[in-house]
């Protein structure tokens, strides 16, 4: 029977069953997401009450922002894939990064802080490419370089040295061993940036009732449970040891005093006595510095809890419920598809087709 | 059993499961809505509480300098007598929209009255039960939306199959038949 028709044919259908029952899984979860999104009001920022709510505005960047894997682009989420195209042999499994930060929403009426820990993101996809048959990379594929991570506002002085700085692409410490892969690839990049419209249906709490705001500002990251005894004795072994810092200063250095690299730093840094030190910031930038960082107790914030799960969307409520609407169909048409390719499956073991 | 009766049972299981899904998820976001109108509504009575408790003190910071403004007042303080939160809701809108319209007459009235308005405390008490008008404004607009979602849900399929079974019934909107609205007095004679 290997290689008749009717082995393919029943390849097929097999497929198509597999193939039909992922699209209704898919189609059955983006209803669920539909229902939540449609059944709930969207509440104004500045008179929302505790609980389970709708919100739609524009993102704002917090603190500090992502830089994107595969462009290098300031945003608030990115989820990128790097697929092994043709190289299955190699033992590659290709690379997936998913991480998200802090942000802020704001509508006409105010904006509200997001801690995206443990949020389903529905995001738009802003880069997909290959390598094409001769090597060559995809236009617009830029590898992140540096951290994952730089503060929202760079001050005058940071900007002009980064724009002034020539960086040589062949130089070795800048290069990053996703960079150094060989063979061809896929990439596919989704993002959430600044200036995005988003629709998010979550929790909003007082700032106070978050259990461990750093926790919940970041999120897709690995998790370390201190609570862990082991973990907590290596952190101990790694403190006696002197790996680990006993506080922020010692850990962070400079980079501990407010203001220091996103500002005017309010206590004199550590520098070289060669280097030109700015002026100190003054009170203002103290308090400014403090504004930024710290958000008062009874604040009310957006976060995922177990009850409510937090849906953070891109687009307006009616671009949001009409994807919803558009996988729901498609996922019905997934399950016509795996009923059809069923009875071929069945019709073809039984010697109906190809015989 | 033959694979086509196999695929027979697949197929029926599936059209059964897909169908089963939607009730579920319908039966689910209709008992979800009527938590959310309720919890809309609790978030009205919070704020039309506060203003409640608000009132007489405007009216006891006012009433001394306003001597001729007696008709205003009272209309103010009737109107916050009237609230009642176990009232029915088109009862409690009527009261709201009436004590709106004698706080807007009272708004007017101070602003003839430069003495009162600068004093602190009245300003602070009007910009106070402004921003309370505010938020009653918006949360009735989100309650409104709520059981105006609930509404249309019980009456279409699925909904409209399963509310018989449950009992379910349209809810009332938070809002004054064109009949009973207060006007605001805007006289300034």
């Amino acid at each position: 029977m290997e290689g008749s028709p009717s082995s393919w044919v029943t390849v097929l259908a097999a497929v198509g069953v597999a193939a039909g029952l992922i699209l209704l899984a898919r189609g059955l979860d983006g209803y669920r997401a539909l229902v939540r999104v449609a059944d709930t009001s969207t509440s104004p920022i500045e008179t929302l009450a505790a609980g389970e709510v709708r919100v739609s505005g524009v993102v704002e960047p917090a603190e500090l922002t992502l830089v994107s894997l595969l462009q290098s682009t300031p945003c608030v989420y990115y989820r990128s894939t790097i697929g092994n195209e043709g190289d299955s042999k190699g033992g590659d499994p290709g690379y997936t990064e998913e991480r998200s930060i802090g942000f802020r929403i704001r509508d006409t009426s105010g904006s509200l802080r997001v801690f995206p820990r443990d949020a389903r993101f529905d995001t738009p996809v802003r880069f997909e490419g290959e390598t094409s048959l001769m090597g060559d990379e995809p236009p617009g594929l830029d590898i992140r370089r540096d951290g994952s991570t730089q503060p929202t506002e760079i001050d005058r002085a940071t900007a002009e040295m980064a724009l002034l700085t020539v960086q040589d692409p062949d130089d070795s410490s800048r290069r990053t061993w996703l960079r150094d892969r060989s063979g061809r690839h896929s990439y596919r990049e989704t993002r959430l940036e600044a200036g995005d419209q988003v629709t998010i249906v979550g929790r909003a709490l007082p700032f106070s009732d978050l259990a461990d705001p750093s926790w919940a500002d970041i999120g897709s990251g690995p998790d370390v449970l201190v609570d862990d005894p082991e973990v907590a004795a290596d952190i101990a072994a790694a403190r006696a040891s002197g790996d680990l810092a006993h506080d922020a200063s010692a850990a962070w250095g400079n980079a501990a005093i407010p203001g220091f690299g996103i500002g005017r730093p309010v206590a004199a840094p550590t520098i070289d006595p060669s280097a030109n030190p700015l002026p100190l910031g003054d009170a203002i930038d103290a308090a400014r510095a403090e504004r930024i960082f710290d958000i008062a107790p009874e604040t009310l914030v957006l976060a995922a809890s177990p009850e409510v799960p937090l849906l953070i969307a891109h687009g307006a409520p009616g671009a949001v419920v009409q994807r919803g609407q558009t996988r729901f169909l498609v996922g019905l048409l997934g399950a016509v598809l795996a009923i059809a390719s069923a009875m071929v499956f069945a019709v073809n073991l039984g010697g109906g087709l190809g015989r | 059993m033959t694979p086509p009766d196999v695929a027979a049972i697949f197929a029926v299981v599936l059209v059964f499961g897909v169908g089963s899904f939607i009730v579920l998820s319908s039966y689910n976001a209709v008992v979800a809505l009527r938590q959310r109108i309720d919890k809309a509504w609790s978030n009205i009575d919070v704020v039309l509480k506060q203003r409640h408790d608000q009132l007489p003190n405007l009216v006891t910071a006012v009433r001394g300098l306003m001597t001729f403004e007696r008709d205003t007042l009272t209309r103010v303080t009737e109107a916050r007598s009237a609230y009642k939160p176990t009232a029915p809701i088109h009862d409690q809108a009527a009261t709201s929209e009436a004590t709106s319209a004698a706080i807007r007459s009272l708004f007017a009235v101070v602003e003839r009255y430069p003495d009162i308005k600068a004093g602190a405390n009245v300003l602070d008490l009007q910009d106070e039960i402004e921003r309370l008008e505010g938020m009653i404004s918006d949360r009735r607009e989100l309650y409104n939306d709520q059981v105006y979602r609930f509404n249309t849900r019980i009456t279409q399929v699925p909904g409209a199959l399963l509310a018989p079974l449950f009992g379910w019934r349209p809810r009332e909107f938070f809002a004054v038949e064109p009949g009973d609205a207060a006007r605001p007095d805007t006289d300034l004679q």
